[in-house]
């Protein structure tokens, strides 16, 4: 049995981890639209530097890797390190990947950043030591604490615990302030949005930042755990993983995402290692990676909002004073002075425009029409379905 | 159109998670108490895992420890087992991957009874899962190149095969040996290639050999004619090489296809069916022939040991990578194979199943020394030790020699690879020779 | 000097294996609006089809026949199957993306399952060298570009020259008034999934007559390259895609020839950057108006 408690330790820091990266991707998609197939990218570039910077210079005993950024830094000042290149990449990245372009060309844009930066950094030694990827980097603490492995491992899924339980309270406050509806009003509704002085571009750059610092943080904290960080942990498949626990979970509902991760990265994902080995070696991965697929596409078709679908909030003032008051710093002045935002359930009324985000007019469900240009769907066999951006 | 009938509370969602993770530490804190002792309690039978990749781009380590742990525990079980137990073997797939590695040991170490020992252990996430098994008290026996365990003090590492940079400085020994001066470097920017290059690169210094290109292939590309014109206008008279069956196909094809495939040099991370069958097609079959030459630890001459190996392979032909018989060659296997069987002399040597125990014996059953019986095989060991001798394991790929760092070294071979996959030594490099380049 | 124009003539191979598969992605992404990630995976069956009549001894133009008509029936498939249940669901533009990205790693898994995690090499015989300028190209790579050229040409003749041309481009700028006009859309959606298919078929085959080996990531490594010019040579637009994929081509091979291989790769997506963040509206000139997924 105790050696059963270290193997779970180790499922819940992967779990907490996933929650978090769950939680970024929450807030760039379900609230912002923002399809960020690169999601991986940010957090193996929290990952590299948290571990560099921990590690030391490439010289003496660490000459046999190279990597740039090589520092000792105490705890936790890794961890800020990995938040901080996560936001940074996003904000670079972001300069061009989230303007006014349509959704899907974004998608694609970003798929092709994911693969191409997996590409250089594997083959150019110099950055992060190619291929073989970065080592040796020693869990933080470890020998201050004194404690032994099982005990160490329980202390740190309880420090990803700690970390998760103050991140939600940020996505949730997040989600639930003026800065929250904004994005769900550019979401939903760029034009209205933008005629009520919201900027979407810089609202998505905003989250895309801000997620991108989360995920930065879920890898450093998933490299001080593991050690080690290469290519390999990172395909452009990964970042499938997270949006499948999405999917499942309920897009836009954080609490979903407790769900969501639990089925996909750890049930899914490790319970196969639990079946006898069948055919060659590595069927199993491949069959692995074919139900990720197909449960993408079975929630999208069969249950689109997933499990625990995005409740719906009304905004507690009228419309007028969005456009004024939807910064990033607006929000962040208001929430700690003023307490959180009024939330109460919508009714079945037509919403006012712009303002309430009533969803998503994506499947058969009864939501109202976001728009009245878009046509009630199935209404033509054979165009339907329809976006404007 | 729903309507919720309560509202609820935001803060449900955060007492929740608190509670989650508090029930967690209340329920399973209590165990790990009791988790400091790993007990081999021995009832039923022993478990040996391969902890290594089968998918990914090193797929090629899983098969090749495949073909050295299946004929070592197989000929361990003809033999009786271990002091009356039989070994099952648990393969662990790392893809490669040291995210996907670390729960995939963590489970192994928690749910599997009887782990005796860990074979494989390969080059990509070594650094990752070797922590773990060490403080787990799990006996490794590896065959991962990194530099890094060149000087480990994990007590529970072993490492049979020479690090990847003494491959490297081999490639150059070989070369000077056949008076070549000009030479270039073109590997792949994968995994083993760099470990061998800087050994390589470090060697040229003290053989006096020219470097007169060092080209770098991204991998998987459709083309690489650039890199291809670069390495003719240098004008080597021989390539060292490391690179996927993917590139190396693209490479040597357009290589040919412009009349320049000179002598090459190949690391041991080559020497597997499928590189050789895809690079032989491209290359065609007797010019492969002509132009490789791999470098690779491997027993000098046919001795007993050999033997004992090939006939326990062809017990297990159907378990292991086909065609099995590429694996009689392959160091890699070969170092599996010893691996296992050191672990089961050791374990009889200390009567304890347990690596606690038996781990500090694997050196009194592998070091040379006077007045001790030189075994070849399993069997033939345990027979010694049961009449209280003192014996030396002389392993498939010759004498076993670990420093105090648990790394054997070992001589090196320049072999050519026939048609059906077989090694075919020509030439012998010392390990002496290797050691004094630097 | 010499080294510039043999580069020159590397860049047009590499650029004709981008061509073919960015003129079948453009112009099924022009009609049907569907930016289809699961292009890859189809590419990588092709080839495997290529692999596999090559095995048993057929001559080449066939292989390319076959993987061409492998690639169409699985493309019209998937169109008319799976990509036409997410349509009638009401999915929209970017979760269809969703979906195919999907499609394409259990098609990439799938490949992987069947061909054991193996690589698998061709012996498509490379033919003589032959010199054009200071240039030397093997015979198979002077195919590879004839095969670019071919495509290109028929591809214009198609839609330029035939009522099917004219009602494809009619669809393509406005699927409502195409329909009211008595043009047989689903007709003309299903020689798109074919026309396009067929191209990427025929990618998938001559990317391997190049490289000579084919594995089930075949596809994917080949992806961002097509898409990026299909994007930069404008959605629709075989001819914008062949001058994307030339830019593309000679990029990719001169940043090689400079000596930073490791960053070849990169210069598709530094050129894609470049037109996002230059002339956005290129690629909003499709999205100005409103877009709809016909299907």
């Amino acid at each position: 049995m105790g050696h059963f408690s270290f193997y779970l330790s180790t499922l819940v820091v992967y779990f907490g981890i996933d929650l978090l990266s769950a939680w970024s991707l929450n807030l760039q998609y379900g609230y912002a639209g923002v399809i960020n197939f690169a999601f991986i990218v940010f957090q193996a570039a929290g990952a590299y530097v948290a571990g560099a910077v921990v590690l030391g210079p490439d010289t003496g005993p660490n000459s046999y890797e190279h990597y740039i950024l090589g520092a000792r830094l105490p705890f936790p000042l890794p961890l800020l390190a990995g938040a901080l290149a996560g936001a940074v990449l996003s904000a670079v990245i972001g300069l061009f990947a989230v303007r006014r372009i349509r959704r899907d060309y974004q998608a694609a844009v970003m798929l092709i950043v994911s693969l191409i930066l997996l590409q250089v950094v594997g083959n150019d030694v110099h950055i992060f030591n190619g291929q073989n990827g970065i080592t040796g980097i020693p869990r933080p603490l470890q020998t201050a604490l004194g404690l032994s492995l099982p005990d160490y491992q329980w202390v740190y899924a309880l420090w990803v615990l700690a970390i998760c339980v103050v991140l939600y309270v940020v996505v949730e406050r997040l989600s639930r302030s003026s800065w929250g509806r904004s994005l769900r009003a550019i979401r939903d509704q760029e034009d209205a949005a933008a005629a009520l002085g919201l900027n979407g571009t810089l609202l998505r750059l905003e989250v895309f930042i801000v997620g991108g610092a989360i995920a930065g943080l879920s890898g450093a904290l998933l490299v001080e755990f593991i050690g080690a960080w290469s290519p390999g942990a990172w395909g452009y498949a990964e970042t499938f993983v997270i949006f499948t626990a999405l999917l499942v979970g309920g897009v836009g509902n954080n609490r979903g995402m407790l769900l969501g991760t639990l089925i996909v990265p750890i049930i899914v994902l490790e319970a196969p290692s639990f079946l006898p080995t069948i055919g060659y070696p590595g069927l199993i991965d491949a069959i692995e990676w074919m139900i990720v697929g197909l449960a993408w596409m079975g929630f999208l078709l069969v249950r689109p909002r997933g499990l625990l679908p995005e409740r719906r909030f009304r905004a507690p003032r009228p419309a007028a004073g969005v456009g004024a008051r939807h910064g990033l710093a607006g929000w962040v002045a208001r929430t700690f002075t003023l307490g959180r935002p009024e939330l109460a359930p919508v009714a079945p009324v037509a919403p006012a425009i712009g303002v309430v985000a009533p969803g998503r007019a994506s499947n058969g469900e009864a939501t109202a029409p976001v728009s009245p240009a878009v046509p009630p769907a199935g209404a033509r066999s054979g165009t339907v379905g329809s976006e404007e951006q | 159109m729903r309507l919720r009938p309560h509202r609820r509370s935001p803060s449900a969602g955060i007492i929740s998670l608190v509670g989650v993770a508090a029930l967690c530490v209340a329920v399973f804190g209590s165990f790990t108490a009791a988790s400091a002792v790993r007990s081999t309690n021995a009832k039923g039978p022993l478990n040996e895992a391969i902890v290594i990749a089968y998918t990914g781009p090193v797929s090629f380590e899983g098969l090749a420890a495949d073909g050295g742990v299946y004929p070592g525990v197989s000929e361990i079980n003809a033999a009786g087992g271990i002091n009356g137990h039989k070994v099952n073997i648990v393969p662990v797939d790392t893809k490669g991957d040291p995210a996907d590695a670390v729960p995939l040991v963590d489970k192994l170490i928690a749910t599997t009874s009887n782990l005796i020992g860990a074979s494989g252990i390969g080059t990509a996430s070594a650094p990752t899962e070797v922590p773990i098994l060490n403080s787990a008290g799990v006996t490794m026996m590896t065959f991962a190149g990194e530099t890094a365990f060149n000087r480990s003090h994990y007590k529970y590492l072993w490492r049979l095969l020479p690090p990847d940079d003494a491959n490297g400085k081999a490639m150059d020994l070989y070369a000077k040996s056949k008076g070549y001066k000009r030479v270039a470097t073109v590997f792949g920017t994968t995994t083993g290639a760099q470990g061998d290059l800087p050994g390589v690169l470090s060697g040229l210094k003290g053989t006096g050999e020219k470097l007169v290109a060092k080209i770098t292939l991204t991998p998987n590309q459709p083309s690489y004619r650039a890199e291809v014109e670069k390495l003719i206008a240098a004008n080597p008279q021989v390539i060292f090489t490391e690179q996927n069956a993917t590139t190396a196909v693209t490479f040597f094809s357009e290589l040919k296809s412009l009349g320049h495939l000179i002598q090459a040099i190949g690391t041991n991370a080559l020497v597997t069916s499928s590189w050789e069958n895809a690079v032989r097609k491209a290359m065609g079959r007797s010019t492969f022939k002509r132009v490789l030459t791999v470098l690779s630890t491997s027993a000098p001459h046919k001795t007993p040991a050999n033997a004992a190996y090939a006939r326990a392979l062809a017990t297990v032909k159907s378990k292991v990578g086909s065609p099995w018989t590429q694996w009689e060659g392959n160091s890699h296997s070969q170092a599996a194979y010893d691996g296992v069987i050191v672990q089961a002399l050791a374990m009889t040597a200390a009567h304890s199943v347990t690596p606690k125990v038996y781990n500090t014996h694997i050196m009194a059953v592998t070091e040379p020394g006077a007045g001790k019986t030189v075994v070849y095989t399993y069997a033939a060991g345990v027979r010694a030790l049961k009449a209280g001798k003192k014996i030396q394991y002389y392993g498939a790929g010759g004498p076993i020699v670990f420093d105090k760092y648990h790394n054997s070294f070992g001589n090196q071979e320049a072999m050519k690879i026939s048609t059906h996959d077989n090694t075919i030594p020509i030439a012998t490099i010392p390990e002496k020779e290797i050691q004094a380049l630097g | 000097m010499n080294v510039f124009v043999q580069t020159l003539g590397f860049g047009v191979v590499s650029a004709s294996i981008i061509a073919v598969g960015a003129m079948g992605f453009t112009i099924q992404f022009g009609l049907t609006n569907v930016l289809n990630l699961s292009f890859g995976g189809v590419m990588t069956v092709s080839a495997f089809v290529a692999y596999l009549t090559e095995q048993s001894g057929i001559n080449i133009w066939l292989c390319l026949v076959l993987g061409g008509v492998a690639g169409a029936v699985l493309t019209i498939f998937l169109g008319r199957t799976v990509f036409k249940v997410y349509a009638r669901r009401g999915t929209r533009l970017f979760e269809m993306v969703m979906v195919t990205l999907a499609l394409g790693l259990v098609i990439e898994y799938a490949v992987d399952a069947v061909s054991r995690d193996q690589i698998y090499s061709l012996s498509f015989p490379e033919g003589a060298s032959y010199h054009i300028g200071a240039a030397t190209l093997t015979e198979s790579q002077l195919i590879i570009v004839g095969i670019g050229i071919a495509v290109f040409v028929g591809l214009e003749r198609l839609l330029h020259m035939t009522r099917l041309g004219k009602a494809l481009r009619a669809m393509a700028v406005d699927p409502g008034l195409a329909r009211s006009c008595g043009i047989p859309t689903n007709r003309i959606v299903n020689a798109t999934w074919l026309i396009s298919g067929f191209l990427c078929g025929v990618a998938g085959v001559i990317y391997v007559l190049n490289a000579l080996s084919v594995s089930y990531t075949t596809g994917v490594i080949f992806l961002p390259s097509i898409i990026a010019a299909a994007i930069l040579g404008g959605v629709g637009s075989p001819r914008g895609a062949v001058l994307a994929a030339l830019m593309l081509g000679l990029v990719t091979q001169l940043v090689a020839a400079a000596g930073f291989s490791a960053y070849s790769s990169i210069a598709a997506f530094g050129v894609l950057v470049v037109v996002l963040l230059s002339r956005p509206s290129g690629v909003l000139s499709a999205a100005a108006r409103k877009v709809e997924l016909t299907l």
